[in-house]
């Protein structure tokens, strides 16, 4: 579907994308994270080809990026890019000849996405009178109306409220359920491991992890986590080293790397007589792991230390 | 061909749309140039000897300079400054739509408003008296020139000098008003001193007033008012050019993101 093999783009003296590669199976989710100015953006607007590539190549359905390939992908972008004086219908049929949809094609078409998106209270009500929540589902829906091989989410959920975004959530797993392929942007990682099949993490222009989430979680070199709160960092962490325990700072938040599954008996008992104001036992998710690979560990050590 | 007239037809009819639903530039668009028409038109009925003489001459410089020149030229500088603004125009760009047909389908639309204008304000003329005396060909042609050249100024002024909203009425009061006043849109040029009339024979909206007044007021052909629609023309198509290259440049910083 889309294969990127050793993609290169710089602005300037500033190196954007260095070698980067991955590809996207037919019918999978694949979650692109990364922090803000580790490539994401570059790499969707190279993929639509609205930039040209340094070096390396985009493969989509086996064509290089052209014009000819903007009618395979769908992008939704991060901003709602609508009209807001037209209705989602007029929205829908603006694009759809946009991209050439014949008239029969396009009301079939425009009608399956009113079904999926539920859209059919709002169907003839201007863009900008709905909710955030409704403006997303139609921004998306705009994305697909020319029933696109491949579907490009930019952050979709960015910005909208936590029950509004749990039901794009469940629109997205119904696309999928259909066979769709997406590549999906996120910063939201529970919206990562909640949809994607697959998840690449970008830093520096390249990808520095990747697998679906149970492979990614390997990544944290422990059976189970503890997160503690003390006054007193510095004790903690030298009780940990002597246990040979690894540790890390996860989010500013102090993290043991437990070699095996204790209880929190256990791990008191371990600390005794150490000032513990909280421990909380975690399983290994997305969260760990992308801090684990794009935190600058020496300098996290260096902070605890 | 068949697809781009397409495009074209599609781009077209969504601005049209959207400025139906914005009533409030729409009645500015109507309610100004008729007030203005009736008010010139009765300013100079004395000096004109009669209500429909002067109905005759202020018609075409009312359309020109009071219709046409606020729809066509700021028109565009808000549609492309609003297509930026909504991000609209980076949605346009990931689709396979031309930057030509983009275009075109703009010019398209103000065709299509300069012409719901023409008709108002000639219709409005009637009402006093005032006649469209020449031919209609010739005067269509002069419209549709004038409509080009302020598209494509607009597409200049949109795409170099605009970027957000607050931005779309400084190019229109700064460069073209002066325009409009040297074009002899609201007082004969006569009035102009020697050295401004010189200036003012560059001013493509004394071309467009010449022209359509000739045409329009005093049944003039082609012949007569020959020098002014050759400027119009090369003018227009000078416009036009410079309209398409400032978009394209703006499509290179867009798609940079």
């Amino acid at each position: 579907m889309i294969n990127i093999q050793a993609l290169e783009k710089s602005f300037g003296d500033k190196k954007v994308l260095d070698r980067l590669t991955f590809s996207l199976v037919p019918g999978e989710i694949y979650g692109l994270l990364g922090p803000n100015g580790s490539g994401k953006s570059t790499t969707i607007n190279l993929i639509c080809n609205l930039l040209d590539v340094d070096d390396g190549a985009i493969w989509i359905d086996g064509k290089a990026p052209s014009d000819t390939t903007k009618s395979l992908i769908g992008v939704a972008p991060q901003e709602i890019s609508l009209y807001k004086d037209l209705t989602c219908q007029e929205n829908l049929h603006f694009f759809a000849n946009l991209y050439g949809v014949s008239r029969k094609k396009r009301t079939e078409n425009i009608n399956d996405l009113i079904d999926t998106f539920q859209l059919h209270e709002h169907a003839n009500t201007k863009v900008g009178s709905l909710s955030g929540g409704w403006q997303r589902r139609v921004n998306i829906a705009v994305a697909m109306v020319h029933a696109p091989s491949i579907l490009i989410l930019d952050e979709p959920t960015a910005g909208l409220d936590v029950e509004a975004r749990y039901e794009l959530w469940r629109v997205i797993e119904q696309l999928k359920m259909t066979g769709m392929t997406i590549l999906l942007t996120t910063h939201y990682l529970e919206e990562a491991e909640t949809l994607c099949s697959r998840i690449g993490i970008l830093q520096h222009g390249r990808i520095v992890a990747e697998g679906a989430m149970d492979e990614l979680c390997t990544l944290v070199t422990a059976q189970a986590l503890a997160v503690l709160e003390t006054n007193n960092k510095l004790a903690l962490c030298q009780k940990a080293s002597s246990l040979g325990w690894d540790y890390r700072e996860y989010g500013g938040k102090l993290t043991l790397l437990l070699p095996q599954h204790f209880t929190l008996k256990q791990i008191v008992e371990h600390f005794d007589g150490l000032p513990l104001s909280s421990i909380d036992l975690q399983k290994i998710r997305l969260e760990h792991v992308y801090f684990e690979v794009t935190q600058d560990r020496s300098n996290s050590q260096r902070i605890i230390a | 061909m068949q697809t781009q007239i397409s495009e074209i037809r599609t781009i077209a009819f969504r601005i049209v749309r959207e400025l139906l639903r914005t009533r409030r530039t729409l009645i500015f668009w109507v309610v100004f140039p008729t007030l203005m028409l009736v008010l010139f038109g009765l300013i100079y009925a004395g000096s004109a000897g009669t209500t429909s003489n002067s109905f005759d001459r202020t018609t075409p410089g009312i359309l020109i300079g009071a219709a046409l020149f606020f729809s066509c030229l700021g028109g565009p500088i808000a549609l492309i400054v609003a297509e930026r603004e909504r991000r609209t125009l980076r949605r346009l760009l990931l689709s396979p739509l031309k930057p030509i047909s983009y275009f075109l389908g703009i010019v398209m639309a103000f065709l299509i408003i300069a012409a719901g204008q023409t008709l108002i304000v000639y219709g409005v003329s009637f009402l006093f008296g005032g006649r469209f005396r020449g031919s209609l060909f010739l005067g269509m042609l002069i419209i549709c020139l004038s409509v080009v050249a302020y598209v494509g100024m607009g597409f200049f002024f949109g795409a170099r000098f605009s970027k957000r909203a607050e931005d779309v009425n400084g190019p229109v009061s700064a460069f073209g008003v002066p325009l409009l006043v040297l074009g002899g849109t609201f007082f004969p040029i006569s009035l102009l001193p020697s050295y401004l009339l010189m200036v003012a024979h560059l001013d493509p909206v004394l071309h467009m007033n010449q022209a359509l007044r000739g045409v329009s007021a005093h049944h003039q052909g082609l012949e007569q008012i020959f020098p002014h629609l050759l400027f119009l023309a090369l003018f227009a198509v000078a416009a036009l050019a410079l309209g398409i290259y400032s978009y394209r440049v703006m499509l290179v910083q867009e798609k940079k993101g």
